[in-house]
């Protein structure tokens, strides 16, 4: 049992500092845009000025997830990312190739992957344990399984989280290469504070994640993955699955198992927008949800966004 | 207790396989030369290549023609050595960790110029740039599915890998899992350490005090890790064992370490104290050694923290393989396994004067009299995220 204890995302919908969100959005329109905070509530003026979108997105989350979970530190970080900061890898490769001489450095050393962890761990002066997780579409579960093993290691509360920026060129990138090209790409930033301990704070119980790359057969790893959990799909009160755009659900090798009896199941995809580590999103809408839906017990977050990669994360409400 | 290795597998500007590695290193031979494979590094420029084309590789590797990042085709190429013989069994959950910094940067590169030019960009090359593809391609070619994971942490990737696999095991989530790095050279990081100003135009002189920075270079690296159960299955002999691992954050600086060395010192602090070997204890210490100004005396400051006027023998061997990035934590257990095989502690190439402030001499001849039962191995990277690794003959 792992405890939710805080959680803050960044995303197209109105999430920041919403308590309650998951009550009344919906599918985003194209014309959906993020909804940016005032970062400068959480990032000094001048080191505002040089981050870039999943830079600011991060460091906002964290602060407002150590202030709500009301912990001086957390004893480690985690990120997920898929792509990584890709605003400034594009400008530093764009420098690269069309200016002779000496380049600005600045893009350069925001460009790697862990970026978000390291700005992170700067801004609150943390010295623990800092990792950015990078397998695209499952980035996300496996940073949570770290934190899930730190807290099994005897850590008390682990800053845990993932992002992901959208660039322009993605669009044109993914209508080149046929990769659904007609949802809408989106950024976002998801983070937690994954505790050991249940405190009057905690949202949720993450029971378990598991991931497989390149899976085979995905009904036998949802009915495997249920029953070391001693449930079965009957029990579930929602399944939160990364749908397409285009209706064809009806097909999913999992969801046509199920029995019509079965309650709910929803598209996160068409809240969130797409991004590689949009699952994270999903965590942070089923914590909501049964923070105001006392009914809700056990929600599946079903992660197929890349059809040969499954994430698995079975959230519980607090009481069950 | 520590976790098993029971396969090492290498690819680096000094060699195309363990054994090859292994002779330059007691040969003192570095691999650091003008660039003959990579055609986008300007003339001169001293680059840690590895000898072979991406042509040769796939040959080799028999991948076909198909579009394949240098980082995934290094990789492969090391991981298949550290597999060795071994063979797939429903029984045993096995599992993939790699480090990569760049990706598949290298074929994002040929795209994006084409594409600014507007010269018939091909997106397709595109579809390696993400790290986690280069290390599921890996996986894919090696028959391995389930956990495949990529970590990034810049320098400190491929401690890292060795560090998460190591916990995974020890909490029973796998029976065994290859974990290592890989990068390859790209003009992006070449470009980046020469922004920063800490690309040595020379050869890279770690721990002198004439240093001036890093010479980049590619490889990959990956160990085989296993349990109890596996071994029972697989008969394999055990190497030595990954006995402590810490990742520290310096929280002082994007790129800089700080000059106290915090970060460092706390990494290699817990990282021995998790191996229960004892700061006396270490026979070598592989350091990270990169050759710029502030890494070396940060380390310095961070060795003298940790043990005092008592500092073990030790070296930084970048000299021999150039900066490999996320591949370097990799590469280096590799050199530290052997080590601890051969008793052997490295020269560090190119060390003439001691830094001033630390007065700390790096050994600069092959050592092959004294037993060595434990090494430390350093890896930090930017962000502030250091890793150290404990490896023991027992």
């Amino acid at each position: 049992m792992f405890y939710i204890s805080a959680a803050s995302s960044i995303s197209h919908q109105p999430t920041f500092k919403n308590a309650g969100f998951s009550a009344f959005i919906g599918p985003l329109t194209e014309s959906s845009a993020l909804v940016s905070p005032d970062y400068k509530g959480f990032i000094e003026a001048g080191l505002l000025r040089r981050m870039s979108k999943i830079l600011r997105m991060s460091v906002a989350c964290s602060k407002d997830c150590i202030e709500q979970a009301g912990i001086e530190q957390p004893n480690a970080i985690v990120v997920g990312t898929g792509l990584g900061c890709l605003q400034d890898t594009e400008k530093f490769l764009n420098n690269s190739i069309t200016i002779e001489g000496l380049l600005p450095p600045t893009a350069f050393i925001q460009s790697t992957h862990n970026t978000m962890a390291g700005q992170i761990s700067l801004s609150i002066g943390n010295h623990g344990y800092n990792m950015t997780h990078t397998q695209n579409t499952l980035s996300f579960e496996h940073a949570l399984q770290d934190a899930m093993l730190l807290l099994n290691e005897g850590e008390k509360h682990i800053l845990v989280g993932a992002a992901d920026e959208y660039i322009e060129i993605l669009t044109e990138i993914s209508g080149q290469l046929n990769i659904r090209p007609e949802t809408l790409l989106a950024s976002g930033a998801s983070f937690f504070v994954l505790s050991k301990e249940k405190t009057t704070a905690s949202l949720a119980v993450v029971k378990d994640c598991v991931t497989t790359g390149l899976v085979q057969d995905i009904p036998e790893k949802i009915a495997s993955f249920l029953s070391d959990n001693g449930l079965k799909a009957s029990d579930l009160d929602l399944i939160l699955y990364s749908g397409a755009s285009n209706g064809l659900n009806h097909d999913d090798v999992f969801l046509k198992t199920l029995p019509a009896s079965l309650g709910k199941c929803v598209d996160y995809l068409q809240l969130s927008g797409i991004y590689p580590t949009a699952s994270a999103f999903a965590l942070h809408y089923a914590a909501d949800l049964m923070n105001q839906n006392k009914s809700l017990k056990n929600i599946l977050i079903y992660n197929s966004l890349i059809q040969r990669n499954l994430g698995l994360t079975l959230v519980q409400s607090i009481e069950a | 207790m520590g976790v098993r290795i029971t396969g090492i597998g290498i690819v680096s500007a000094i060699g195309l396989s363990v054994e090859e590695n292994l002779l330059a290193l007691t040969e003192g031979r570095s691999g650091i030369a003008p660039a003959v494979f990579f055609q986008e590094a300007s003339r001169n420029l001293l680059v840690g290549e590895v000898k072979v084309s991406d042509n040769d590789l796939k040959t080799q590797l028999g991948t076909g023609a198909a579009n394949i990042s240098r980082t995934s085709l290094l990789g492969l190429k090391a991981a298949r050595e550290a597999w060795g013989s071994n063979v797939h069994t429903p029984a045993l959950r096995t599992g993939i960790i790699s480090a990569t910094s760049v990706g598949g940067m290298d074929r994002s590169e040929v795209f994006y110029k084409d594409y600014l030019a507007q010269n018939n960009p091909d997106f397709s090359l595109l579809k390696t740039h993400d790290s986690g593809s280069t290390t599921e391609r890996i996986a894919a070619v090696m028959g391995i599915s389930g956990y495949i994971n990529t970590l990034s942490t810049a320098c400190s990737s491929g401690a890292n890998a060795i560090m998460l696999g190591a916990r995974l095991l020890i909490h029973g989530k796998l029976d065994r899992v290859l974990v290592g790095g890989s990068d390859a050279l790209t003009k992006f990081t070449i470009d980046g350490f020469r922004s920063l100003m800490i690309y040595d135009d020379q050869w890279c002189r770690p721990f002198d005090e004439s240093r001036s920075g890093l010479n980049l270079g590619e490889g990959a690296a990956f160990l085989l890790l296993e349990n109890d159960k596996s071994i029972a299955f697989s008969g394999n002999k055990t190497l030595c064992y990954v006995s402590g691992w810490a990742n520290a954050a310096d929280a002082y600086h994007q790129t800089a370490s700080s000059p106290e060395g915090k970060g460092a010192t706390l990494a290699i602090e817990n990282a021995i104290h998790r191996s229960e070997v004892t700061a006396q204890g270490i026979s070598y210490v592989n350091a990270h050694g990169t050759g710029t100004k502030n890494n070396d005396l940060s380390e310095s400051v961070a060795l003298k923290n940790v043990f005092g006027e008592n500092i073990p023998a030790f070296s930084s061997t970048k000299a021999f393989t150039g900066h490999t990035l996320a591949a370097a934590g990799a590469i280096e257990a590799v050199f530290s396994v052997l080590s601890i095989q051969h008793n052997l502690i490295y020269p560090n190439l190119n060390f003439r004067k001691a830094i001033t402030e630390t007065g700390l001499e790096p050994v600069t001849s092959l050592q092959t009299d004294k037993p060595v039962d434990a090494v430390l191995s350093n890896s930090f990277g930017f962000g502030g995220n250091n890793s150290s690794l404990v490896f023991t003959k027992k």
